[in-house]
């Protein structure tokens, strides 16, 4: 899969995993994603995942129904009770407001390992070139600090050790003043060399990026998009909002495609499209359309579940289900690859 | 076609020109040695060709410029980065990229060539500089002169018409410089470029240098055949020094064409050139038994090496044979098995606040030094560190014997390279350690700063210091040694007078010797004492 | 010129209010909210706001960036600041301690807003990269830096009016700047971070909550969680930028010149 089907796959799972609460749905999310993750780490050879991100998991849990419990005290099922004079915790403990928590715990635990597992998809070279061309000199600074991190650790213990020599005890911190000089003086002559050779190797101002038309309608469609959020949380009718959306995304696209495309040059790398990547994203395409149609009109009631007033089993579909697969999609194309 | 019409150039903040009124005309096809002191303008010049001077540096220029056509001060460096590629003395401070093939496709993207193009530039020129197998590696995991290799592919790419070089090999091993100055030579021919290159290494090159470009700190320029040029210049390759002693004319650029049987006519008096030798050497720091390990690989094995009072011990031998792990290990830096004795002290017993107390070490890089804001600063700073009292030193006194002696006050990162690693040596000697070891001290240097830099060996050989000097640079090396031991692959395998070790070992025979077999001189006052 | 510092200006005010309000809007938003399903989506579109605040600031400051000088000069020193966060164990000091901040602080001092911002965002990004720490937090984390360095402007202002410069004054004053940070930096952060919680946010029993008391939530969650690490942070950073300050400033000052362009002043055509 290339990096923009990663990004298409990313989008689908998140719009699934923010638009349902049925704990079922997300477990199922959850463990496609560990699955795809611990593929992913063993292919890079990586220490293992799985087990950090579970604790991290269940960390978010604890601390989200720890919360929700001592804070919300809605629900029938009381458990036990703290005295009403406790300032801001005072009330019942409820199973229901428990769930509650550990709900939330699992969403925001869930948008946290797939953005993990995107980490571990993507290489940084993959994620600089996503930078759209309209910010070539943002990608090319990233480029470079990428390029010149490695070296600053081993700099800096050749100039720690270098102070040893001369005799430096290095233990106060007025003592990394010597290591912290030479290597900003010579990373900084460094610099200037490495400009003169970009330089002498056609690197070229861009002066059509300072376009303040460009700035204006950026602002402009950050505005819209903006209102629409505010709009839609005061539910006003949908239309207002989603052609909010709609306007400010393309005037974005429109505009930051219009400068990318004065920037007068080229890119080695792109993203290669081949056969599984066309299907993927085609896939990925027609999930996130059928699922937005079928959300709308209402066929996938299974999405929403809320414990209160008294906790009962979510109720589950068989389009649910087939949703929440998502995240196999790109173990089955790792597989076929 | 290359012509400089009375061009004059002045930096910013600068109280003097660095090129005064220079005029020259460079054929096409051809290839053009610059020379000259550092601080002469070697830099500037070539610059000038790109347009990187004045529009990167600044400052202020006059006179006309043209290159095949171009003319780099009105059309700038953007226009003269199709036909002029540049690469610069530092490899590994050039790269935008960590990729190979990435970093040589940097000047197609800003040319805006298509993908399909870059792919085919790429690959023809990675064939033509033998790169293939570098294309899809780290950039930080190549040697250097690999990585000079991979800057001259990214100037390369575009298809210059000129290639100009502003030192690249000085910060290389005389191995990999040796290789890229042979690669830059066959692709001059193969491509019909037009190169200008700015070099230290002069022997390597004259045999086939076109044209010679001398500069001098005074701003006199000389330009012309390089036999003309050559008997202008006061620093000349030992074999020119010979052969302009011995009065040949024409002067012999290679030493194919240097006339062996010229010396028969010459009377010769039979002497083996030899340094005083110590008398009854006494033993300062005695090596017993050293082995070092890193990691799983054995980098030392089973040293034994006396270093003695008042001598200059070269160490010598090929890269990675683990010479500079033997200074480390000596010091307990790295971790280390076997007997260091001081005196009568064992150094394992030592920590290494002590240690340096007595031994001094100037490792690769002198500027992870330097940080103060002036070179007496720096010495303070230093004594401060061993708890000495700063108002026992007169340091001007002190600077003087590193030819300092009026710059106390100046900012150590405004000095030359030369001046800033005597800087660095004072600042790790202002405590009077008694013995120094110093790792590839000449690397970069000019011919100045290395007289310098042996001008202050011998004061220190006179006042009793023991000096243990790692390095590459044989003439250097065969101008001072009073010992020499050579390493490789970790093993000791030659200890003895430098006469056999510069005559004896064809990877460490001067020119001298290569020009002179079975005599046994290894630099040109042997041969010129001998034959006066 | 002036019509261009101006649009600048315009941009800072719109982007400030844009992000003051999706930080406080845990606060005053959740009597507007009814669907229990917002709870997820809404630190989600706050984040994407923050990445159009962020996009607006970055195109804006990248103006500043056109030549291969200051790329190579803002690259470099992301690159060492990204680099300090990982000697955080080498320098010693207190648990939470972070050398990040005072580069920052100093850069934005010296060279200005726009670099300051650039600084401060693209050092979080890269270090994000590295870490493998791209998620929807990373806008927030990068836009509340990029402010630390662009409001150090604000202490050269001082500074100025003062005229501190090069007086003890000037580094007191950085100091109590990067205090000032230290603790708001995590209050700040903590804001992003406190609707991914599901706290306080969107649950049915904060509906009738009112802002005050939803604000009460969020300090106790602070108090518990972040101000210990603050602190300690704020110690750093005031220790940081006493020793450090004065050398940097000197380095900033002697590359200053190297970095900036004469020619098109000083070139005299024959």
């Amino acid at each position: 899969m290339n990096a923009i089907v990663w990004i298409l796959w990313l989008t689908a799972t998140m719009t699934f995993t923010l638009t349902t609460r049925n704990p079922l749905y997300i477990m199922i999310v959850l463990g496609g994603l560990f699955g795809l993750g611990n593929r992913l780490a063993k292919e890079r050879n990586m220490t293992p995942w799985v087990l950090p991100n579970l604790r991290f998991l269940l960390t978010m849990i604890l601390l989200s129904t720890l919360i929700n419990g001592l804070f919300s005290h809605v629900g029938n099922t009381a458990l036990f009770s703290i005295p009403q004079s406790w300032p801001l915790i005072g009330g019942d403990i409820t199973l229901e407001s428990l769930i509650y928590g550990v709900i939330n715990g699992l969403v925001i635990g869930t948008l946290y390992i797939l953005f993990n597992t995107i980490n571990l998809a993507l290489s940084t070279k993959q994620i600089t070139r996503l930078i759209p061309h309209a910010f070539h000199p943002i990608a090319v600074v990233i480029t470079i600090a990428l390029t010149f991190f490695p070296s600053i650790q081993q700099r800096a213990r050749e100039i720690k050790e270098a102070q040893m020599i001369r005799g430096n005890p290095m233990k106060k911190i007025s003592d990394w003043i010597p290591i912290m000089i030479p290597l900003l003086v010579s990373s900084l002559e460094n610099a200037i060399l490495l400009a003169e050779s970009m330089t002498a190797r056609g690197f070229h101002k861009q002066t059509e990026l300072q376009s303040p038309r460009a700035l204006v309608s950026l602002i402009l469609a950050a505005f819209m998009i903006f209102s629409g959020w505010i709009l839609q949380m005061y539910r006003f009718p949908s239309l207002f909002f989603i052609s909010l959306y709609i306007l400010g995304t393309s005037l974005v696209t429109i505009t930051l495609l219009t400068i990318g495309k004065q920037a007068n040059v080229t890119r080695y790398h792109q993203e290669t499209w081949t056969k599984t990547s066309m299907f993927s994203a085609a896939l990925i395409g027609i999930y996130i359309a059928g699922f937005a149609f079928l959300a709308l009109i209402g066929r996938l009631s299974t999405l929403g579940f809320s414990p209160y007033p008294r906790l009962h089993l979510p109720a589950i579909q068989t389009l649910g289900l087939i949703f929440s697969l998502i995240p196999l999609l790109p173990i089955l194309v790792l597989h076929h690859d | 076609m290359i012509n400089f019409n009375a061009l004059s150039f002045q930096y910013p903040q600068s109280s003097h020109k660095v090129l005064d009124n220079v005029s020259f005309e460079i054929p096409p096809g051809t290839l053009t040695l610059v020379t000259g002191a550092s601080g002469s303008g070697k830099s500037t010049l070539l610059r000038c060709i790109n347009g990187l001077v004045p529009h990167f540096s600044g400052g202020t220029i006059t006179g006309q410029i043209r290159v095949f056509g171009f003319d780099p001060i009105r059309e700038g460096v953007e226009v003269l980065a199709k036909i002029v590629g540049f690469v610069f003395q530092e490899p590994e401070a050039q790269f935008v990229f960590d990729v190979v093939e990435d970093e040589i496709a940097f000047s197609l993207e800003n040319l805006g060539v298509s993908r399909a193009e870059m792919d085919r530039r790429i690959a023809e020129v990675l064939r033509q500089l033998q790169l293939q197998k570098l294309r899809y590696k780290q950039i930080n995991q190549i040697s250097g002169g690999e990585q000079q290799k991979v800057a001259i592919a990214g100037a390369l790419v575009t298809h210059p018409k000129v290639l100009i070089l502003d030192e690249p090999t000085s910060q290389l091993d005389p191995t990999a410089a040796d290789e890229v100055l042979r690669m830059i030579l066959d692709l001059k021919s193969q491509l019909n470029l037009t190169v200008l290159i700015a070099e230290h290494r002069l022997e390597r090159l004259l045999p086939y240098v076109d044209r010679m470009l001398n500069l001098t700190p005074e701003q006199t320029v000389t330009f012309g055949l390089p036999a003309e040029v050559l008997s202008t210049m006061e620093q000349v390759p030992p074999i020119i020094e010979i052969a302009r002693k011995l009065g040949l004319s024409p002067l012999p650029l290679a030493p194919e064409t240097f006339p062996n049987d010229s010396l028969d006519y010459i009377p010769l008096v039979s002497r083996q050139a030899q340094p005083t030798p110590i008398d009854k050497p006494e033993t300062l720091l005695s090596v017993q038994q050293l082995s070092t390990n890193l990691g799983d690989k054995q980098i030392l094995e089973k040293i034994n090496l006396d270093i003695h009072k008042g001598e200059v011990l070269v160490l010598m031998g090929p890269n990675g044979a683990g010479k500079t792990t033997f200074l480390r290990s000596i010091l307990q830096m790295i971790p280390s098995s076997g007997t260091i004795i001081y005196g009568k002290v064992h150094l394992e017993n030592m920590s290494f606040p002590q240690i340096i107390q007595h031994i001094a070490y100037l490792p690769q890089n002198p500027n992870d030094l330097l940080f103060a804001e002036s070179i007496i600063d720096e010495l303070k700073i230093t004594l401060e560190n061993h708890n000495r009292d700063i108002n026992q030193v007169n340091f001007r006194k002190f600077l003087d014997l590193f030819g300092l002696g009026d710059q106390g006050d100046r900012y150590p990162r405004d000095l030359s390279v030369g001046e800033r690693q005597r800087t660095a040596l004072a600042a790790i000697t202002v405590h009077d350690p008694e013995i120094i070891f110093l790792d590839e001290p000449t690397r970069g240097l000019d011919y100045q700063a290395k007289k310098a830099l042996s001008h202050l060996f011998h004061q220190w050989r006179q006042g009793g210091k023991s000096i243990v000097l790692v390095t590459h640079d044989v003439e250097f090396a065969a101008h001072l040694a009073d010992r020499v031991a050579i390493l490789e692959d970790g093993k000791l395998v030659f200890t003895g007078k430098p006469v056999t070790a510069f005559t004896t070992f064809p990877p460490y025979q001067t020119q001298t010797a290569k020009l002179f077999p079975g005599r046994g001189w290894i630099i040109p006052e042997d041969v010129v004492s001998n034959t006066a | 010129m002036i019509r261009y510092r101006l649009l600048g200006l315009l941009t800072d005010a719109f982007v400030f209010a844009l992000g003051f309000f999706s930080l406080i809007s845990p606060f005053i938003l959740p009597q507007a909210m009814s669907l229990s399903s917002q709870t997820a989506a809404f630190p989600i579109m706050v984040s994407l706001i923050i990445m159009l605040c962020l996009l607006i600031m970055v195109f804006e400051a990248q103006s500043s960036l056109l030549d291969s000088k200051m790329i190579a000069f803002l690259a470099v020193l992301t690159a060492i600041n990204a680099g300090l966060r990982f000697l955080e164990n080498a320098i010693p000091g207190p648990g939470g301690f972070s050398p990040t901040f005072f580069l920052i602080i100093l850069a934005g001092y010296f060279f200005g807003s726009r670099i300051g911002f650039l600084i401060g965002a693209m050092t979080l990004f890269v270090s994000g990269l590295i870490t493998g720490g791209i998620g929807p937090w990373l806008p927030g984390q990068m836009i509340t830096a990029g402010w630390v360095g662009q409001s150090a402007v604000l202490v050269s202002l001082l500074v100025k009016q003062l005229e501190w410069k090069d007086k003890p004054g000037e580094i007191i004053l950085l100091a109590v700047f990067g205090a000032l940070w230290g603790l708001f930096y995590g209050l700040i952060m903590n804001l992003w971070f406190w609707p991914f919680l599901g706290v306080g946010i969107g649950q049915t029993f904060t509906q009738t909550a009112t802002a005050l008391e939803n604000f009460q939530r969020y300090l106790v969650y602070y108090l518990t969680t972040s101000l210990i690490w603050d602190t300690t942070r704020t110690i750093g950073n005031v220790l940081m930028i006493t020793f450090m300050a004065k050398p940097v400033l000197k380095i900033f000052g002697r590359f200053q010149q190297r970095f900036s362009f004469f020619t098109q002043e000083d070139r005299v055509q024959p």
